[in-house]
């Protein structure tokens, strides 16, 4: 079974990554930041996994397992902070969180 | 020779529909104002890459994908975002206008350089050949190759795990004595 | 024997620690009663160990050579440190030397100890005393038991350690804290000299046992290394030109200065000259010069001590005119001699110095001895057992200084040369002036009515002249004093050098004949009479008035200037210096540095932080452009 170059599947994961990318640029709620970020990290575990296949290793795979495993840490305390942003009743509006500022 | 060529024309359009779909609902999640579709759409992002980790022979991860990021991580997604509520003081986007620009100009320019990357180092050589072995990608092949060759990423990925879970309780936790206060 | 020397080294250390941790928790007498006993034991240890040697047989003749003792025992406990093949192990040294050295420092410094009992009593302050004061025991016994060089430069450095923290011992007193510092800044001279004679040892010959004194140095490294050693014997004896510090030191409690600088540390330097005698006679010009500074010294001090008018002084210049004779006699290679000399020195210096206590305790603190006449009248025993103390000092037979003294000048004579006589001439002078300011001393302070200022002053202790652990040890070592030289008679009878001549055989132009022997000795007793005749004449009759000589008085007062003459040549260069630099360098390159660094960082901090916006979407942006900037550098290099 042929199917087309694992350079297709990079691609589309490059394009993923760009659009996951633009979607943490520019968006300003904390939710929507975080869905985006999930994008990023599947358009890495897909490019992970196509060049697992062309290459015949394994490692590739199990690096995906692994990433899926930090982007599940990462939701857990983004949400975590979501939850802890809304109980104080503060906006999720990530440009006004900006008590950081120098 | 025919059936191999309709096979591999099976395979294209397999493809050709979970890659588009894929890209779809990828826009589809950072373009919904009410964050409640684009966690929606993050399902079917998710479950068009498995339709393609499956034809990269990785029944596994495709598995794990479905199981663990569209069962759980998106369901709780889905959970925060009904228990927010539907909050509507924040904006699309904004902010100072080179701000957008330069997101733009970023996120194009990653773009860019990575398929020309990718189009220098694939120079024809980026193609599957077909040949892997059966077990390639199988349950019990990721399981041996998990727990024997990369014991210590496993070990250390659940205890990412367990101090995240750990932190989330704590974060949950200290937001009550807030209000509390 | 070994157990001995290890019990002897061990004891007093464990008084130390137990007084330390007990602290507080354990009663004052106990802290004093923990130091007296671990001192003791020490000299149990000591006696055992001597007993040890004394059954050992000698090696001399055996073919035994170095590094093996000709008589005694090596131990090691471990090899303490190793660096290529430089080794070093934790080893003691029992030898007829060493063991006469325990035996006096374990010996006296119990009684001194035990004598401080009664001193300290009622002080703050006083277990921090016995547990600096069993440490001081712990350092002198390590300092003569090390059984290799490096060992002796530890105990050196702890002496000089617990001197320091005895002679400032009542740190409240400014005066107490500058003369600590200043022996053992003095100190710190003679150590660095001493170190860097052990690292030319060391580069030449990679060992530091006292095996390697004997051969294999070429004359000008024996030379070196011989003057390196008699730096720091110097800086510790209070030999001339370190000696400034020795009169300061009596800022310390008086048995300190009994114990430390009368009795066993200052007299080190006497035992480093006859342990490392073997480079001392390859170098023999530097061993004649130590015999020199003696010379030169004992006339000094004994010059200056007629003008002092502290107890305690006056005693402290003698004992650097004392230690001046036991250079003399270690410089021309009568070692026995010499550390005869020390021996007996440390029963009446002691002696001399705890009854000066004695009266201080009586009369309130007081140490100018123009306010003391008459003290005789109201503390016989003390002035009894001073009598003795200052008869053996002027060596007046039969009292002990006689024996030991008048062997050193007669080895003197012995040599034959001019220097010989100059030597010799120097140590009849010697006895002269000793006899005038022991007797200046003991007729100001002991016979006659008691002055009006004594009568004011003056308490007992419960009837009696002082609290028995103080009058027990004085009568002791007056006994001692009295008694202690006739082991020795130099032209009849000489046990103590046959006993050390396995461990340093006295050299043979050093042996004088029995004419000379007694020609010496009798010149030296008459010195002596004479000097006591003047001060009997100067300062009980009245007879004769003090030489006016307004010049000499003033130098000799200023202790001819050499507290000045340092003062102008090193610290006055030093502090000016220091102000130069300050002004010149630190204030504008140092801290004007620091000051533009701290602007210069603050102005930058202020243009920088405008890119903290606080916006995590800026922040992003930037790691993206970064991540864009970097896979651009990847792409144009590839």
């Amino acid at each position: 079974m042929t199917g087309p170059d694992v350079a297709w599947y990079v691609a589309v994961a490059a394009v993923l990554f760009g659009i996951g990318a633009l979607g943490v640029l520019i968006r300003r709620n904390t939710l929507v930041v975080l869905l985006s970020l999930e994008l990023m990290l599947n358009a890495g575990n897909l490019a992970l996994i196509a060049l697992s296949r062309h290459f015949h290793n394994g490692a590739g795979q199990i690096f995906a397992l692994a990433v899926m495993a930090v982007a599940a840490s990462e939701v857990c305390v983004g949400l975590g902070l979501v939850v802890a942003l809304n109980r104080r009743h503060l906006s999720l509006d990530v440009d006004t969180l900006s008590e950081l500022k120098g | 020779m025919i059936l191999a060529s309709a096979g591999n024309v099976v395979v294209w359009m397999v493809w050709v529909v979970a890659a588009f779909s894929c890209l779809g609902s990828g826009v589809a999640v950072i373009s919904f104002s009410n964050p409640f579709f684009s966690a929606l759409a993050l399902i079917g992002n998710l479950a068009s890459l498995a339709v393609m980790y499956l034809l990269l022979n990785a029944e596994f991860v495709a598995a794990a994908q479905v199981l663990v990021y569209a069962g759980a991580v998106v369901v709780m997604f889905l959970f925060v975002i009904a228990y927010v509520g539907p909050r509507r003081e924040t904006p699309w986007s904004g902010g100072p206008s080179w701000q957008t620009v330069g997101a733009v100009a970023a996120a194009g320019a990653l773009l860019v350089e990575i398929v020309v990357a990718v189009g220098m180092q694939a120079n024809g050589s980026l193609h599957s050949d077909g040949k892997v072995g059966a077990a390639f990608g199988t349950p019990a092949w990721i399981g041996r190759v998990f727990l024997v060759d990369h014991l210590l990423a496993f070990e250390i990925t659940s205890v990412v795990l367990l101090i995240a879970a750990v932190g989330g309780v704590i974060l949950g936790s200290h937001s009550q004595r807030g209000t509390a206060r | 024997m070994t157990g001995g020397s290890w019990l002897c080294l061990l004891a007093p250390l464990g008084g130390t620690i137990l007084i330390l941790l007990g602290g507080t928790k354990i009663p004052r007498v106990a802290a004093a009663w923990i130091a007296t006993t671990s001192v003791f034991v020490a000299f149990g240890g000591a006696v055992w160990a001597f007993f040890g040697v004394r059954s050992a047989p000698t090696n001399v003749g055996l073919g035994i050579v170095s590094p093996f003792p000709a008589r005694g025992e090596i131990t090691t406990a471990w090899t303490w440190l190793a660096s290529g093949h430089f080794s070093v192990g934790l080893q003691l040294l029992v030898d007829p030397l060493s063991a006469v050295m325990m035996l006096i420092v374990s010996g006296v410094g119990g009684l001194i100890v035990l004598y401080s009992i009664g001193y300290m009593d009622g002080d703050e302050e006083e277990r921090r005393y016995f547990a600096y004061i069993s440490f001081f025991v712990f350092s002198m016994l390590l300092l003569v038991e090390g059984g290799n060089l490096l060992l002796l430069l530890v105990g050196w450095g702890l002496v000089g350690l617990s001197s320091y923290l005895l002679i400032g011992f009542w740190h409240e007193r400014p005066s107490a804290v500058r003369a600590a510092k200043k022996a053992f800044v003095m100190n710190a001279f003679g150590d660095a000299a001493m170190a860097l004679a052990f690292f030319i040892l060391i580069a030449h010959t990679s060992s530091l046992s006292f095996g390697v004194l004997d051969f294999g140095l070429s004359t000008t490294q024996a030379n070196l290394v011989a003057l390196g050693l008699l730096g720091g014997a110097a800086a510790k004896s209070a030999q001339i030109p370190l000696q400034t510090w020795l009169p300061d030191a009596m800022e310390g409690p008086t048995p300190v200065s009994a114990l430390i600088h009368a009795a066993t540390m200052v007299t080190a330097g006497v035992y480093l000259i006859a342990r490392t005698h073997p480079i001392f006679e390859q170098a023999r010009t530097i061993e004649l010069i130590a015999a020199g500074t003696g010379a030169l010294t004992l006339l000094v001090a004994g010059l200056i001590a007629l003008v002092q008018t502290d107890i305690k002084r006056v005693i402290a210049y003698s004992t650097m005119s004392q230690i001046g004779y036991m250079f003399l006699g270690a410089g021309v290679g009568a070692y026995a001699n010499g550390m005869f000399h020390l021996m007996t020195h440390a029963f009446f210096k002691a002696l001399l110095f705890m009854t000066a206590g004695l009266a201080i305790h009586a009369l309130a603190g007081e140490q100018d001895i123009r306010n003391m006449r008459g003290l005789g009248k109201l503390m016989p025993f003390t002035k009894w057992c001073f009598l003795a103390g200052a008869l053996a000092l002027v060596g007046i037979p039969p009292f002990s200084g006689f024996f030991s003294k008048d062997s050193i000048v007669a080895s003197a004579a012995a040599l034959g040369t001019w220097y010989g006589w100059i030597f010799w001439v120097c140590g009849i002078a010697g006895a002269f002036l000793t006899g005038l300011y022991t007797f200046r001393l003991w007729f100001l302070v002991f016979p006659g009515e008691p002055s009006p200022f004594v009568r004011e002053h003056h308490h007992d202790h419960h009837g009696r002249e002082g609290a028995w652990t103080m009058l027990v040890p004085v009568g002791v070592l007056a006994v001692l004093a009295t008694v202690g030289g006739w082991l020795q008679w130099s032209p009849q009878w000489h046990p103590f050098t046959d006993w050390l001549a396995p461990a340093a055989q006295t050299l043979t132009v050093a042996e004088p004949t029995s004419t000379q022997e007694y020609l010496t000795s009798a010149a030296t007793v008459l010195a002596g009479l004479a000097g006591i005749a003047l001060a009997w004449a100067i300062y009980s009759e009245r007879r004769v008035e003090v030489p006016a000589a307004p010049f000499w008085r003033r130098t000799l007062e200023h202790k001819f200037y050499f507290d000045e003459l340092y003062d102008r040549l090193f610290y006055a260069p030093g502090a000016w210096a220091a102000s130069f630099l300050r002004r010149e360098f630190e204030e504008p390159v140092v801290l004007q540095t620091g000051r533009d660094l701290g602007e210069t960082t603050l102005a930058t901090g202020g243009l920088v932080r405008r890119i903290q916006t606080g916006l995590l979407r800026t922040y992003v942006l930037f790691l993206a452009a970064g991540a864009a900037g970097l896979v651009l550098a990847f792409l144009i290099a590839k």
